[in-house]
């Protein structure tokens, strides 16, 4: 630049400026280097981003068809211990017994079918005769689970160590499919295991059928709204934020349609429909998806911890003012009518969903509060948590009559 | 201006680096992507309601691809799993979109499965959401004296229904909800699949 400023007085009119070669200054080339190494660590933070994300993830693969290589044992824990107690002794007069029962003994067969179909009907037991309500896990538990939680069930509580195969579940399960569940012991017993007899009879109540008019608004809806099916599915098994409708109490399944009626909860789709029924109409729907059965389609969706979910839903968080889910929604999430909805093969997304919409007040509608302050204590990773583990549980085992859904209201 | 040579050269080398690192190895990343298990391919009816879907400028406010959990509660919106790369396979061009003024739309068939409320909602969306701020779509529609054979009627709520006669859809109308209805993309994604994992710390929710 010197040579230019003072350079030859008269300069050539073809003179071009020009610079020559200087080193880059030392600071601005340590700037570039520390770019570079920055560009490489943030390079390599993000691949291990991607290593951590699939390898978390990978987990919650394997966790999450209810933690399908588990053993008979852990599976006899998670899904059968809450009813027939951890020593298999069930409850007197309430739950039959695992230990010695001679469903138990028999075929292998008979319990396989248990499981498969549940049971809705009177059940003798050595002596003593249930009210047979239980839910088939057909849709919550693999052919090869049915077979480890059979072989742990008979070699533990009837003495039968032979393991059974995972070929015997599927072949009975194409056999039995479609079916609902056993009309008490003595369907079991006449299809399966003669020796079994005699088995109370059960007693064939009429159906309920619904009446036209509100297979109508189910299936065909009204002027004014939609057919409650065209969202909710042809057996009321619902979707993601849709819920799950089939078992839920026939006084819960009304109530909410007040309370969309009245602002107490907020749902804009609902409130149309709400409007266009009148009070009969909502009983009648309540009684009629109260007494639907339909397998569960719900799957664990929302990436929460399955184990912390279980530990949430089966014993709670007291110090942190979360009570057990099953304290109040029963044993196994099934429901307490007429208030408390069964949450069991919910889907996550509507859960989680409901349970953050307790915390903005969009949901409102709860007896005394409750759920406010129970949702307010749980943070998102919770929500999810729950959520999926609720999914994971077998649908609510449906009163097959009408009586028995009133005695249940 | 002297040395214009190693300018250019350097200018060039910058765009082909860049070019390569975003388009060439993206592409080929994802060229030979196998679709997500358990994904369809579009149907005739569904392609032309795809069409619809461009044409009515539906990208405009809303996206097609759900977030994961560290970076917003989409799947608890009820919105779906986080997308990865082999959920868009049939999707050319792609809808992902960047505005959501509306919600996410990447599993709308599954959220909301009715056709009949998804016409009611094209139709005139403030006749369920007093306050929503989506345009109606009436060309989409026809008022008719009655509705003929195979007309599908639109339910409407009392104050929005015309003085006489009913509102019926148009094969348009019927071809974007078939569209909606199919977009589904809840089944699980591999663990190795393609996707944003952002700067995730071990730990934390996703």
């Amino acid at each position: 630049m010197k040579t230019q400023l003072s350079g030859p007085p008269s300069p050539s009119e073809t003179f071009e400026p020009y610079e020559t070669m200087r080193p880059i200054p030392l600071g601005v080339l340590m700037i570039a280097v520390a770019l570079a190494l920055w560009g490489v660590v943030l390079l390599f933070d993000n691949s291990e981003a991607v290593a951590i994300g699939q390898a978390e993830r990978a987990d919650v693969l394997a966790d999450q068809p209810a933690r399908s290589d588990a053993d008979g044992a852990s599976l006899f824990s998670a899904r059968c211990a809450t009813c027939h107690q951890p020593n298999g002794s069930g409850v007197s007069g309430a739950v039959p017994p695992l230990a010695g029962s001679p469903f138990l003994a028999g075929r292998a067969e008979v319990p396989i079918a248990i499981l498969l179909r549940g049971i809705d009907g009177p059940i003798r037991v050595r002596d003593t005769v249930y009210d047979g309500h239980m839910p088939s896990f057909a849709s919550v538990l693999s052919d090869e689970e049915i077979a480890r939680l059979v072989s742990y069930l008979r070699e533990r509580f009837a003495d039968r160590p032979a393991p059974v195969a995972a070929e015997m579940v599927t072949a009975l399960r194409g056999e039995l499919a479609g079916g609902s569940g056993w009309k008490g012991g003595q369907e079991l017993a006449a299809r399966l295991a003669p020796e079994l007899a005699p088995q109370p009879s059960f007693a064939l109540a009429s159906r309920a059928e619904a009446d036209p008019a509100t297979m109508r608004l189910v299936n065909e809806g009204t002027n004014g709204s939609w057919a409650c099916a065209s969202c909710h599915g042809a057996l009321g098994q619902g979707s993601e934020t849709v819920p799950r409708l089939a078992g839920l109490p026939a006084g819960y399944i009304a109530r909410q349609l007040e309370s969309y009626l009245n602002g107490s909860r907020r749902n804009e789709s609902m409130a149309v429909v709400a409007r266009s029924l009148t009070r009969q109409e909502r009983v009648a729907l309540g009684d009629y998806y109260a007494l639907l059965r339909a397998p569960s389609n719900a799957r664990p969706s929302l990436g929460g911890d399955i184990a912390r979910g279980e530990r949430l839903v089966l014993e709670g968080v007291w110090d942190r003012g979360i009570p057990p889910c099953v304290s109040c929604h029963g044993p196994s999430a099934f429901g307490v009518a007429p208030g408390f909805p069964g949450l069991a093969a919910q889907h996550p997304a509507y859960t989680a969903s409901q349970l953050a919409a307790w915390v903005s007040g969009e949901r409102d509608n709860a007896q005394q509060k409750l759920m406010n302050g129970i949702a307010r204590s749980l943070d998102d990773a919770d929500r999810r948590a729950v959520a999926d583990y609720l999914a994971t549980l077998p649908p609510v085992p449906v009163a097959a009559t009408k009586e028995r859904a009133d005695d249940r209201r | 201006m002297n040395r214009i040579l190693p300018l250019g050269v350097i200018a060039l080398g910058i765009l082909a680096f860049a070019t390569l690192m975003l388009v060439i190895g993206p592409a080929i990343q994802i060229k030979s992507m196998a679709p997500t298990p358990g994904l369809a391919n579009y149907s005739a009816q569904e392609l032309r309601g795809r069409e619809q879907y461009v044409a009515q400028g539906c990208v405009y406010c809303h996206s097609q691809q759900p977030r994961s959990a560290d970076q917003a509660p989409d799947a608890e919106r009820g919105w779906g799993r986080a997308a990865v790369a082999s959920d868009y396979v049939y999707d050319r061009p792609h809808q992902l979109g960047t505005m959501r003024t509306g919600p996410d739309l990447f599993n709308v068939g599954t959220r909301l499965p009715s056709r009949d409320w998804h016409l009611t909602h094209l139709y005139q969306p403030r006749a369920i959401f007093a306050w929503s701020i989506m345009p109606g779509y009436p060309y989409l529609f026809e008022r008719k004296s009655r509705a003929g054979p195979g007309d599908v009627v639109v339910s409407l709520p009392a104050e929005h229904r015309p003085a006489e006669g009913v509102i019926v859809a148009k094969p348009a109308a019927l071809d974007l909800v078939a569209y909606l209805q199919g977009l589904d993309h809840t089944n699980p994604a591999p663990a190795r699949a393609v996707r944003d994992d952002g700067y995730s710390e071990r730990g934390e929710p996703r």
